[in-house]
């Protein structure tokens, strides 16, 4: 009952431009070379290390240092790696750690022991959470401000509960996951969490629908509404998502310092921002990976190894901080313009 | 003495755009002190013309001769500083400031060069307005708390504030009442009187018969016809010149009969306060309904507000019988309802990921289980949905930025073929798609039609809404003007009724 | 898509109410068996007899650190010994224009005397020479103002004597001891009073030609920061003999992470004065030997100041008929010898 269609006259606008080579090869390349310009930056990374402390740096009790050091921002930074795909992002989650890991180390909840101080520090992270979520998926509220004010309302609660006092953790069984018997096969418990965390970020990122949502959203959130997402529930579920990561970081803070302090978490948003941007991560959402984001981290706790074991001071660090964000950024813009 | 040339002369103008020749070889003749009225259907490559007149876009190719002299209009400062203003559309205001800054913007009046003289300002904006027959309005207002009307005066202001020689106005009456468009033509009177040229598009064809001069048809991204006396052409000359078709569209065959099963889609007495108001409408399976009417006339609206995207002020929708939950795009995709919007890039597509990613996005639950996505047979889905629609590149992993308009397209189709849905509302669906590519998508589009589908179709192209439907529903400033099986129809008929409003004969 | 929201969401709300009542239980930091006892210490003012009625107005910074939290405490309670006294006292703040205008309160108020801890001594001078044109006299309590005609009496402690008598202490302890290394575990190195410090500890090592400081960080006055700075510390430097950490508040995290590293091959020195420092030192079983004083016991004592310059006195045990202009505090060595004797001014 269909005519039969003529052949377009110019069949040469329909090909697809740069066929050659297929372009999906370009993508995993493109994918790999961002990987691997991270790995590249973090071996770099590893011989200086190496080369100026041979002895101090490339021994296993570093690595295990490095690791665990980088494991409390880790866990926050997958969560905000969520976030910042979404196209949002999370200006209280140094806050929130903060407020969590003071809520779960009052003289009351350590009364409750170790369960207490985990499961408050992880309701803390996800009620802060859900708050952040409710205003911005329903109240319509810019995520900057929305979290902006968490921020400062999460503090000013986590000074209220500590009236400014460090709050010393006296539970046993806190205290020795923290501690080098702890270790199995010689991997710190904090350096297992972070792990599990990363792979569970990447596996929900990369295969479920939840992940895919989250990109779709981020992506172009007026395409995801209309392609039948229900694009506010999936932002609420995300700033829960940082939440819980928040908690999780803060109980993994509570045992590696054996305390809660409300100047806790004190500028985690940027350190996990910037991971996040150096792994790849558009700050315009749509894009990010977690490796990327946990290469970010590895790279920046490196950093701060090195400097510190050469006895190098904080501005040093600072400034060196700052031009590898810059540096990071550069390189990407120019792998980016070379599509 | 030699007769004096032309204020400007275009000629042989060509632009091009990925995948559109949006001018071809574009001539343009504007004498100091006419009204030169540009007409053509939309994509006719007005608007392209108007910004390289304004110099926001560089040719690719011709030559622009301003006062007989060679000129490279670089920079919309550069046209500027020749004399050339233009009046968008859309108004380029700031809302945050004021009437006399807005005027002034770019070309303060300074002191010592960098101190900004508002008093100055303030009065030489308020002698502009005066001028225009709008003294009442204040120079200190914040320009975002004026009317419509009234911030177009501002806009026409700040051409003045220059000393300006052409004024290109883009559908300067569309936004204006009765009275105001009759000021609009006293200014437009004064400036020619003056020797200042204008350059003037509508699509309001009695318009161009009370003040334009001369008219300019363009049709394709060609100048069909230069320089008609715009009072004493026919208007079905000027009719046919817009469509006269250059392109062969091939259309596939309709089925000889209407479909005669129930009505999947019920349209009962939608209205969305000042779009469109009180429609009727139904669409049963395996037919294609066509939405005709030109920009503003609340297609796209229409499409959006059954889809659930806006929500209606009264009516319903129903859907096999069902009424659907008003302003809810999930309850309408549950239903079975799919959209490929106007503007695909912005609306529909995720650009940065791969083409089975943008095909399995609506229908997720079918290839995961408790959220897990099972990703070989979602490529299976995205494959065989996109080789349903012979998409190229066979292969779904490709960025779907890397396709043509055409193929996009399909992949938005794709997504819905793969979710299953009943109706499938399609907004404009060959806008950006080659001419060659659009046989193709019309032929997919009526062979989803057989296969039982329920098509709503909305097109600014008349012959495309001819061709492709078997029943057209004409619009005309939000309101049905006429309904007719599509053989029964022409495209004059239908540019009559919807530029005359001639009410059906 | 099948929906599951109504359930999830009931399931979600009760865990949500649970945990709501079990958490607002856990706000409490009030131990159940002992009462929460104010820093201070006992020791008799300078003029027990009560005088004339005496207003002070108290602005000082937001408590959001052990010290500061000490000095607000020792300030009130010092106040609430005296029947004389009426204490102003202000919410505390770190935003220099708030605390500036609430300083100007007070001086609208008339108070009799203002005592002042500003968040930045510099921005605030200004304030402090309008309340002393208006006639109220200031002590100026540790973060000196920029010029003595905005305080009537200045008392606060000595950052370089804390870096020097910590340094004293390390280098008598290590005396014979060839090669000696030590590290040191600063605070935040913004601040003008970590470089002091630094300073005198530097200086005061000038004298042990055995000893060299051979590694410093600096943390940021938190837990957190502690922890992970003498985490790297320990990890560069594999010997070494003794380490002075210049706050307890961030000392307790440097002490998490000596244990977590199983290091116990050196001394260390504290700096402030918290009540967890002075208790290890009294247990002693740990690398804490020692803590020099930073002590928040000055807002008591400028609480006195005050009082005396309210009532027109002098200090007790000086023959001036006047308080002077500036009080030093000492910053004494608390070891195992005398904590017994510090351990009601430990902060928390």
């Amino acid at each position: 009952m269909t005519q039969p269609v003529s052949p377009p006259r110019d069949s040469s606008t329909d090909k697809v431009p740069q066929a050659q080579p297929p372009a999906w090869r370009g993508l995993l390349f493109r994918a790999d070379v961002r990987t691997l310009s991270l790995l590249g930056v973090l071996a770099a990374l590893i011989l200086i290390g190496g080369i100026t402390k041979p002895d101090e740096f490339l021994d296993t009790r570093n690595l295990q240092l490095v690791l665990t050091q980088a494991s409390v921002i880790g866990v926050v930074t997958v969560g905000m790696t969520f976030v910042i795909v979404s196209g949002g992002i999370d200006l209280s989650v140094g806050a929130i750690v903060a407020l969590a890991s003071v809520w779960a180390t009052t003289v009351a909840t350590q009364e409750y022991g170790f369960a207490g101080i985990l499961f408050t520090a992880v309701v803390v992270g996800v009620g802060c959470g859900l708050v952040n979520g409710v205003l911005i998926a329903y109240g319509a509220m810019v995520p900057f401000i929305a979290t902006l004010a968490m921020l400062a309302s999460a503090r000013g609660l986590a000074l209220q509960i500590t009236d400014g006092k460090t709050q010393i953790v006296t539970v046993p069984s806190v205290l020795d996951l923290g501690e080098r018997d702890a270790y199995v096969l010689g991997i710190p418990p904090l350096v297992m969490v972070f792990a599990v965390v990363t792979v569970i970020g990447w596996l929900v990122l990369n295969r479920t629908t939840f992940g895919r949502r989250t990109v779709a959203v981020g992506g172009n959130p007026e395409a995801a509404r209309l392609a039948g997402i229900d694009v506010r529930r999936q932002r609420l579920y995300l700033y829960l998502l940082s939440g819980l990561c928040c908690g999780i970081a803060a109980f993994l803070l509570i045992v590696l310092s054996g305390s809660g302090q409300n100047t806790n978490g004190n500028l985690y948003e940027l350190d996990a921002i910037a991971a996040a941007i150096i792994g790849g991560t558009l700050l315009t959402g749509g894009r990010g990976t977690i490796t990327g984001s946990v290469l970010g981290v590895l790279i920046f706790t490196t950093i701060t190894n090195i400097f510190a074991l050469n006895n190098l001071q904080s501005d040093v660090q600072q400034i060196a901080k700052g031009a590898i964000i810059v540096a990071a950024v550069l390189v990407q813009r120019r792998t980016a313009s070379t599509t | 003495m030699a007769p004096e040339p032309p204020l400007l002369s275009m000629s042989g103008t060509t632009k091009s755009f990925p995948g559109v020749r949006a001018l071809d070889g574009v001539d343009l003749d504007v004498l100091a002190g006419e009204v030169h009225c540009l007409l053509g259907q939309n994509g006719a490559g007005k608007s392209t013309l108007i910004k390289v007149l304004a110099g926001a876009h560089q040719p690719d190719t011709g030559t622009i001769r301003w006062r007989g002299e060679d000129v490279t209009l670089r920079s919309p400062i550069a046209a500027m500083r020749l004399g050339i203003a233009t009046i968008y559309q859309e108004l380029d205001l700031v809302e945050h400031l004021s009437v006399a800054e807005n005027v002034h913007l770019g070309h303060e009046p300074t002191a010592a060069g960098f101190v900004v003289r508002g008093k100055a300002a303030k009065e030489s904006t308020a002698a502009l307005l005066k001028r225009l027959g709008h003294a009442e309005i204040d120079p200190g207002r914040l320009v975002g708390e004026l009317s419509a009307a009234q911030q177009q005066i501002v806009s026409m202001a700040r051409a003045l504030s220059h000393d300006v020689r052409l004024i290109v106005m883009d559908e300067p009456s569309a936004a204006l009442d009765p009275d105001e468009v009759d000021n609009l033509f006293r200014i437009v009177g004064d400036l020619t009187a003056a020797g200042v040229a204008v350059v003037y598009i509508s699509h309001r064809l009695e318009e161009i018969r009370r003040i334009g001069d001369r008219v300019t048809v363009l049709k394709d991204g060609r100048a069909v016809a230069n320089g008609l006396p715009a009072k004493s052409t026919p208007t079905r000359e000027v009719v046919a010149l817009m469509t006269g078709r250059n392109v062969e569209y091939v259309f596939p065959d309709r089925p000889d009969s209407p479909p005669a099963a129930e009505p999947v889609l019920k349209v009962q007495g939608l209205s969305r306060q000042g779009e469109f108001e009180t429609l009727d409408l139904d669409v049963r399976p395996g037919e294609i309904v066509g939405l005709a009417g030109l920009v503003g006339s609340g297609r796209s609206e229409i499409l959006e507000t059954v889809y659930g995207a806006r929500k209606p002020t009264t009516g319903q929708v129903l859907v096999d019988g069902r009424p659907l939950k008003p302003g809810s795009v999930r309850a309408a995709v549950r239903a079975g309802l799919g959209l490929a919007p106007e503007e695909r890039k912005a609306q529909a597509l995720l650009m940065l990921e791969s083409v089975t990613r943008n095909v399995s996005v609506s229908s997720m639950s079918r290839f995961s289980r408790g959220g897990w996505i099972d990703r070989g047979a979602e490529l299976g889905a995205a494959r065989a949905a996109t080789r349903e629609l012979s998409l190229r590149p066979d292969n779904p992993s490709v960025p779907v930025r890397t396709l043509s308009g055409g193929n996009q397209q399909k992949a938005v189709l794709a997504r819905w073929l793969l979710r299953g849905c009943k109706v499938l509302l399609l907004d404009e669906p060959t806008r950006g798609v080659d001419v060659g590519a659009r046989a193709e998508l019309y032929a997919v589009i009526r062979r989803l039609a057989d296969e039982g589908l329920a098509v709503l179709l909305v097109s600014s192209e008349v012959p495309e809404v001819l061709g492709l439907a078997d029943r057209v529903l004409v619009l005309r400033e939000g309101r049905v003007v006429h309904t007719a099986p599509a053989r029964e129809l022409d495209e004059h008929r239908v540019l009559d009724l919807v530029m005359e409003g001639s009410p059906a004969s | 898509m099948p929906e599951i929201t109504s359930r999830r969401g009931l399931l979600f709300g009760a865990a949500a109410v649970s945990a709501g009542a079990l958490l607002t239980g856990c706000t409490s930091n009030e131990p159940s068996d002992s009462k929460d006892e104010p820093a201070g210490n006992n020791q008799p003012a300078a003029d027990d007899k009560p005088g004339k009625q005496v207003t002070i107005g108290f602005a000082g910074p937001q408590a959001d650190h052990g010290w500061l939290n000490a000095i607000n405490d020792n300030a009130k309670s010092r106040a609430e010994k005296y029947s004389d006294v009426t204490l102003e006292i202000t919410e505390g703040s770190n935003d220099t224009a708030q605390q500036i205008g609430q300083i100007e309160t007070l001086i609208n108020k008339k108070v009799d005397v203002l005592v002042v801890l500003p968040a930045d001594g510099k921005a605030l001078t200004q304030v402090g020479l309008k309340a002393m044109r208006a006639g109220i006299p200031v002590v100026n309590l540790d973060r000196i103002f920029n010029t003595p005609q905005a305080y009537r009496c200045w008392i606060g402690g000595d950052n370089y004597g804390m870096g020097l008598n910590a340094g004293h202490y390390i280098g008598e302890k290590l005396k014979g001891k060839a090669n000696a290394r030590v590290i040191e575990l600063a605070g935040l190195d913004n601040l003008e009073l970590t470089k002091q410090r630094t300073q005198g500890f530097d200086d005061a090592l000038k004298n042990y030609p055995n000893i060299r400081k051979v590694a410093r960080q600096a943390a940021e006055f938190t837990v957190e920061s502690g922890q992970a700075k003498m985490a790297q510390l320990l990890q560069a430097q594999s010997r070494f003999d003794a380490l002075w950490n210049h706050d307890d508040d961030q000392g307790v995290g440097a002490l998490r992470a000596i244990e977590q590293a199983g290091r116990d091959d050196f001394l260390m020195v504290g700096g402030a004065g918290a009540l967890s420092a002075f208790q290890a030192i009294k247990q002693d079983d740990g690398v804490l030997k020692a803590t020099v004083l930073y002590p928040p016991t000055m807002a008591a004592s400028a609480i006195d100041l005050a009082r005396a310059l309210g009532q027109g006195k002098g200090i007790g045990g000086m023959a001036e008929f006047e308080i002077p202009a500036s009080i030093t505090l000492y910053s004494a060595v608390v070891d195992k010898t005398n904590v017994d004797q510090y351990m009601p001014t430990g902060f928390k």
